[in-house]
């Protein structure tokens, strides 16, 4: 049975290690570092300054706490099993599921409160700039927060079974081609192949379509954002995040720990 | 007396496939063994015998290929009879970002210590092992003892019933192995069950009641310790100066004694029921006795055996 105080416990002790980690810090000093540059790099246009400020500082947010996501989701099972604290861990009354499941929550409320602290940074940096700011950045950073939930799933899948070399090419693989499985389906559409037709079609049901997370472009121009731009891709990402971490769980449980 | 029945190992078979071949290798070749309410178990043999690997079956860490294990009547895939077992891994590691306390804490809260009873539990544990001088640094800080003491206090940290501890004693100094052996015999005296992975024969004899040996994945011998501590023909080292070399002759072929040293000392190996005859004899040749030494039959000569017999019948292995 799953017990939750076990999930939070393991959950918990994941997020203090990450705060006692230096490098995390270095990522994020570098993160806000970029998007206080956009003070500056938004005054090499005269047009839309604000706006090109805006978007460096969103882009940023994304691109830092997705490398985030990845360089800490592809080590997360590895590492245990390689140093071997897992051996301890599992000889409590703690099922592989339960574990697999604390480091995942860990992992993701790290990220979060990476994310808070860049948003915090934006927030400012807008702030002193006088760029506008309403509730189409705050949904556009509540998806990517939701995204990133997605992107910690798939780096915890492959980490459930392969070294972290591997499954950093394979996560950082899926999380591009995620962001261009609309287009692929587009273009298959197109073709005059049938069977083509089909395996874009598939391609774009299995891999994640991580474009529906993506609303800088309405947060920045301020465009309006439907509530089912929110809760359709919310769903999606919880059943997507549900059949990922299964899989994960299936795998790590019938591996040896060596 | 015969406790009851903590551990059972029955027929248990693991293959492993190195690498991406297609070959499976045996580590394990259907081994039977049980361990009873209130014993040291000592479960040895030479490195790359099959003892860890044993011992991660027993963790559910690794799955059996066949045969069955089974602790406290439970398959050990199951979990929740966990609460009930403590282990501490060879070389240990823990995550060094944690304090002796909280690391112990961390332990209490997977095993479901109550969070009422968590903190005096993690308190008198840290007692327990000597380490609350050192209860707020960093792990990264601790020797290699230290990890060691925080590693036995991580397995008790919820009371078990019974502890697995694998090479409890690699790479301490003599001071942290007798601290060590201490511990053990104090669990011991509270009635814990412990099964102790080993390859230091002299720990075994100091603290074990009873012993497996295996070799290359196979039980070589089962016993209690005090069988070869006390059955069997024991011999008798009788050391002698002064004995003519034709008496000594004569002895070596009359008691089958074995002779060793040239010259004025003489060492001789005979059985005991031999001693009162040859001890005579010399002293009427004008000899004088040295010294006489009962000889026990030690683990390491069982080991050695079992040992060598593996060798010897892989040599004549088709």
């Amino acid at each position: 049975m799953i017990s939750l105080p076990r999930i939070w416990a393991l959950a918990a002790n994941t997020v203090r290690e990450a705060i006692r980690s230096k490098l995390l810090y270095t990522l994020l000093f570098f993160a806000i570092l970029l998007i206080a540059s956009g003070v500056l790099l938004s005054t090499l246009s005269y047009v839309e300054s604000q706006r090109i400020l805006q978007d460096i500082g969103m882009g940023a947010t994304r691109i830092f706490a997705v490398a985030i996501a990845i360089f800490v989701g592809v080590g997360l099972i590895y590492q245990e099993v390689d140093r071997r604290t897992v051996y301890t861990i599992l000889s409590k009354p703690i099922s592989r599921a339960e574990f697999l499941l604390g480091k995942y929550l860990g992992l993701v409320l790290t990220i979060w409160l990476q994310v808070a602290i860049m948003v915090l940074a934006f927030v400012a940096v807008s702030r002193a700039t006088g760029a506008p700011l309403h509730g189409g950045h705050a949904a556009a950073f509540a998806m990517t927060a939701v995204e990133l939930a997605l992107v910690v799933a798939v780096a915890t899948l492959f980490s459930a079974f392969t070294t972290p070399m591997l499954a950093s090419f394979f996560s950082t693989g899926l999380w591009i081609v995620g962001h261009a499985t609309r287009e692929l389906r587009d273009l298959g559409a197109r073709a005059e192949v049938e069977s083509i037709r089909q395996l874009t079609a598939a391609l774009h049901r299995i891999l994640p379509d991580l474009e529906s997370f993506n609303l800088t472009l309405e947060a920045t121009h301020g465009l309006p954002i439907a509530a089912s731009d929110l809760w359709l891709p919310l769903a999606y990402a919880a059943g997507y995040v549900g059949i990922v971490l299964v899989a994960a769980i299936a795998i790590f449980e019938r591996r040896d720990l060596r | 007396m015969r406790g009851r029945e903590i551990v059972r190992v029955e027929g248990l078979v693991k293959e492993f496939r190195p690498g991406f071949g297609l070959r499976r290798k045996r580590v394990l070749h259907g081994i039977s063994f049980q361990v009873r309410e209130g014993e040291i178990f000592g479960f040895v043999g030479p490195n790359g015998a099959g003892k860890t690997t044993t011992l991660k079956v027993l963790m559910g860490l690794i799955r059996p290929t066949a045969g069955s294990a089974s602790i406290l009547g439970c398959d050990v895939r199951e979990t929740a009879f966990r609460r009930h077992i403590g282990f501490l891994p060879e070389n240990p590691y823990f995550y060094d970002y944690l304090t002796g306390r909280e690391i112990l804490d961390f332990y209490a809260v997977l095993s479901g210590v109550p969070r009422a009873r968590r903190a005096g539990r993690v308190e008198r544990l840290l007692d327990w092992v000597g380490l609350s001088h050192a209860a707020d640094a960093r792990l990264r800080t601790y020797s290699k003892g230290m990890l060691q003491r925080i590693g036995i206090a991580q397995a008790l940290v919820h009371d078990p019933d019974v502890v697995f501890l694998d090479e409890p004693m690699s790479g301490l100094d003599p001071i942290g192995r007798k601290e060590i052996r201490d511990l053990v015999l104090r669990l011991k005296a509270d009635g814990k069950t412990l099964f102790m992975n080993t390859h230091i024969l002299s720990d075994v004899e100091m603290l074990c009641d009873r012993v497996a040996i295996i070799v290359k994945g196979r039980i070589r011998y089962e016993g209690s310790t005090d069988r070869f501590r006390l059955g069997g023909e024991r011999e008798v080292d009788v050391v002698l100066s002064g004995l003519d070399p034709e008496l000594a002759q004569h002895t070596e072929e009359r008691f089958g004694a074995a002779v060793r040293g040239l010259g004025e000392r003489i060492e001789m190996r005979v059985a005991e029921k031999h001693v009162g005859e040859l001890l005579g004899a010399a002293l009427g040749s004008g000899a004088t006795v040295e010294s006489v030494t009962p000889h026990r039959i030690s683990l390491e000569s069982i080991f050695l055996h079992a040992v060598e017999q593996d060798s010897s019948s892989a040599e004549g292995a088709p």
